[in-house]
């Protein structure tokens, strides 16, 4: 710890040598993680709106429209002795035209269209997901329902996406990880060139080869973390604007953006931190001064 | 403190820089290895910096065998003793005062004992008004006295100087001369190697080596230590 200032001072000399070739590092690395972020952010809302939308996994069971309320307090009953399912509400005709107003928003003035109110009242089932189909299979046996609303085909579609934004993620992950390996490894190679007489220098002095190379670790993890900060700085700028522009024009929910943007941050720097640090390492070992 | 028997040193092209050579320097002991150039006192002086090993024989240096496939050796031996290289070999960019400390960060010593231990060496070597001068701001002689400066701060069993004298005019070479020799204590030996034989004859401390083909001509025992 005793050369810990004489490690960063060191470390800035060596950006300084070839300072136009790092700055544009930053840049290069700032893009990179900037794509790692954005398939890492697109993954992770996904995820947590198949999450949500899972918890909040609902049928909505619509009867005959004349149908008296006993019976349709008997239709209830029969619906809740279900197993897995998990709450049964009956949602009427004004429930659901304001269910619907609350939705369309500012759209909701083609509603005033209609002379009367043109929804239906419907038995709300909250389920578990997971039994879907056995629920179903018991609900179409029941000769009073109408229709069966279910999410199923939402769900099971956003569950492919999933699937594909893994596969991509984790592909992306992969090249992005690759090629900031690569870059820092080049730079840290090409600092170990540009001062390959002081190194040999310490090496004939007696110095042990982790007092040489950190400075140049130094220096990769800088690099990596300013390019990962510059990526988070412009994937706060695209959730603000992307949350401003359509969280309240899509019907579904997104995940908090401040959770979002808190995790995201520590993801890219966790990531620049782990990258940077490997690069320099690996540029390191590659490098050969004779 | 140095002890060689029968060290050969054949480079890889198949230089054969040294033959048969028997030395043996003893503790708090000056010495100067002469010869013309190409004979090979750089070789003799690299194995004892541990930057070359010999070919054949076997040699000891501070009681740390030199051999291939010895590098903690070498590695320990290379902070114990004191280099001035040739071509000094300083850090550019750097100031008198940081070349210095720079050779000691990695010892064992305190950090505030490395800054201070700087300052007394170049002090020592008549730098206190450059201390805090870039070492390409300083003349010829000035930068010769850092590289003294940053061996003889580390405190060394042994101080080995390649040529320090190069391209210095008489007055100034015998004052490098004499300082380098001033470092010598009963705990540190001193190896100058030079080719300005000349310079000797006003010398009248030290042992003579002389290095002909690789091969150790004469040594003379008879100037006063």
């Amino acid at each position: 710890m005793k050369n810990i200032g004489y490690f960063f001072k060191e470390a800035r000399t060596i950006f300084q040598v070839d300072r136009l070739s790092n700055i544009l590092s930053i840049f290069s690395i700032g893009l990179i993680f900037l794509i790692l972020s954005t398939i890492t952010t697109a993954w992770w809302v996904s995820h947590q709106l198949v999450n949500m939308l899972r918890d909040e996994a609902e049928i909505n069971v619509f009867f005959q429209e004349d149908m008296e309320d006993v019976n349709i307090n008997s239709l209830m009953e029969s619906i809740g002795i279900i197993g897995d399912v998990k709450e049964v509400k009956l949602v009427d005709k004004e429930e659901s035209h304001q269910r619907m107003v609350e939705i369309l928003g500012k759209e909701a003035k083609v509603l005033e269209l209609f002379d009367s109110n043109p929804f239906q009242a419907f038995i709300e089932v909250k389920i578990n997901v997971e039994k879907l189909d056995t629920i179903l299979e018991r609900l179409e046996s029941i000769e009073a329902i109408d229709y069966i609303r279910d999410n199923k085909d939402v769900i099971d579609k956003l569950q492919n996406l999933i699937s594909l934004l893994t596969i991509v993620g984790v592909l992306v992950i992969t090249a992005t990880g690759i090629s900031t390996l690569v870059v820092i490894s080049h730079i840290i190679r090409q600092g170990i060139y540009n001062n390959r007489e002081q190194i040999n220098t310490l090496r004939l002095l007696g110095a042990p080869e982790s007092f040489i190379g950190f400075p140049f670790v130094l220096e990769g993890l800088f690099l990596t973390v300013a390019g990962g900060l510059l990526a988070f700085g412009l994937v706060y700028l695209g959730v603000k604007t992307a949350y401003g522009q359509i969280g309240s024009n899509i019907f579904i929910p997104l995940p908090h953006m401040e959770d979002l943007l808190k995790s995201m941050g520590v993801f890219i720097l966790f990531a620049s931190g782990v990258l940077g640090i490997g690069g320099s390492i690996f540029g390191l070992k590659s490098a050969k001064v004779n | 403190m140095i002890e060689g028997k029968d060290i050969s040193l054949v480079y890889g092209d198949g230089t054969k820089a040294l033959r048969g050579v028997n030395i043996a320097i003893s503790k708090g002991q000056l010495a100067y290895i002469i010869g013309p150039s190409g004979s090979g006192k750089t070789s003799l002086l690299k194995l004892f910096m541990g930057i070359e090993y010999p070919t054949e024989g076997e040699l000891k240096v501070l009681g740390l065998k030199m051999q291939k496939g010895q590098e903690a050796n070498i590695r320990k031996l290379r902070r114990l003793i004191g280099p001035v290289f040739q071509e000094f070999k300083l850090i550019k960019g750097r100031t008198a005062l940081e070349n210095v400390m720079l050779g000691l960060r990695f010892l064992d010593m305190p950090s505030k004992m490395i800054k201070e231990e700087s300052k007394n060496a170049l002090i020592k070597v008549g730098l206190s008004h450059k201390i805090d001068t870039v070492v390409e701001h300083l003349s010829f002689g000035e930068t010769q006295r850092v590289a003294i400066a940053r061996a003889v701060a580390r405190k060394p069993a042994l101080i080995l100087a390649d040529e320090p004298t190069g391209n210095l005019d008489v007055d100034n070479a015998l004052n490098i001369m004499s300082l380098l020799a001033s470092f010598r204590n009963e705990n540190t030996a001193v190896i100058i190697t030079t080719h300005a034989t000349h310079l000797l004859d006003n010398i009248d401390q030290g042992e003579i080596i002389k290095v002909e083909n690789g091969i150790i001509k004469m040594e003379s025992r008879g100037a006063v230590q």
